[in-house]
């Protein structure tokens, strides 16, 4: 595509400016390679890793929110600010809003919600450890779909939930990546 | 939100937005090309959910910009020559009528050809085929058309 950038913003700036965006995504170069982040009116709703396709990605994004998606690096610059942020550990809160309503459940919004509040950079919950905190204490299997499924990784931190038995666990970005992300957060694992 | 599955938006940008920017200066001349581009995609935006299948959407971009670039090229000619007020810009959902009366005064064979490549989207070759002519001859009516088409709006 050779249509040049500055045209390419401005036609993304006028469709959110009259309201026209259903959601307005970016790719982000971080250490651990491009990121998609998807933004709608309420927040962040969707982050791919990248080895996944964006085009699905978006796909998966447009039959949920609407099929009016754009992409601006420049709409999105507080969003990949606070991103890069947490990459240069300048600043690991990830203060974001989030959209949850790629997920599936109730069960599954509240465990994500409730990780993301309570679980911060350098702690680690076990998958049982997060489903007492839902009230469901038993619901560790449950839990552990909720982070297999999760719409927002590394902003809704399921990096940081491990299996109790030790080591990391399964991660959507593979093991190495999970392992990574809490090193770089500075957590122990056991 | 739509009943039929279609593309993100952007993606239709980024596969078609160079020909549709080709076809826009064509019609507009090169200073115009990229503000009746933007003005066109704002607009296709604007009826894109309530598009009613996802299929020949190449050829749906292409009528949006046909019909935004006359727009253009008759809101110049009027802001020239004329005090008359703006006639009133074609709702989204009725770009296909007003497709069908931009090219409504021109000959027959010449609209035959403007409809195969942009509502039925054909390629050249098939254009050819449907037309009983060369590849070539229907590459030329077409850009006759199109040439015709703008200086119908200029002279409208």
């Amino acid at each position: 595509m050779t249509l040049s950038a500055r045209l390419l913003d401005s036609i993304a700036s006028a469709a959110i400016r009259e309201g026209l965006a259903d959601a307005v995504y970016t790719r982000l170069d971080t250490p651990i390679g491009k990121l998609l982040i998807v933004q709608g009116e309420r927040g962040v709703v969707r982050v791919g890793f990248p080895d996944e396709s964006v085009d699905a990605l978006l796909a998966q994004v447009a039959g949920r929110l609407g099929p009016r998606i754009v992409a601006s690096d420049r709409e999105l610059a507080t969003t990949r600010d606070v991103v890069s942020a947490y990459f240069d550990g300048v600043d690991e809160r990830l203060d974001l809003p989030v959209d949850l309503s790629l997920v599936r459940s109730d069960f599954r919004r509240s465990a994500l919600s409730l990780l993301r509040a309570e679980v911060g950079p350098g702690e680690v919950v076990t998958y049982g450890g997060l489903a007492a905190k839902v009230g469901r204490p038993k619901a560790a299997r449950a839990v552990g779909s909720a982070c297999a499924t999760n719409p927002v990784p590394i902003i809704v931190p399921c990096h940081r939930v491990l299996p109790g038995g030790g080591g990391v666990g399964s991660y959507g970005g593979g093991p190495e990546l999970k392992r990574l992300l809490l090193a770089h957060e500075g957590a122990t694992v056991g | 939100m739509s009943s039929v599955a279609l593309p993100p938006f952007w993606s239709l940008v980024e596969v078609h937005g160079d020909e549709l920017l080709v076809h826009a200066r064509r019609m507009t001349g090169d200073a115009n090309g990229e503000d009746v581009l933007q003005d066109a995609l704002l607009r296709a935006l604007r009826a894109y959910p309530r598009l009613r299948h996802a299929e020949h959407l190449r050829a749906w971009l292409y009528r949006v910009t046909t019909t935004t670039a006359l727009d253009h090229i008759r809101s110049r000619r009027r802001e020239v020559l004329t005090d008359e007020p703006p006639a009133a810009v074609a709702e989204p959902e009725h770009y296909d009528d007003a497709f069908e009366s931009i090219i409504g005064a021109l000959p027959d064979g010449t609209k035959d050809a403007l409809r195969l490549r942009f509502v039925e989207d054909l390629e050249y070759e098939c254009i050819a085929a449907r037309l009983g002519c060369s590849t070539v001859a229907a590459r030329q009516r077409v850009s006759t058309a199109i040439r015709t088409l703008r200086t119908q709006g200029i002279a409208a």
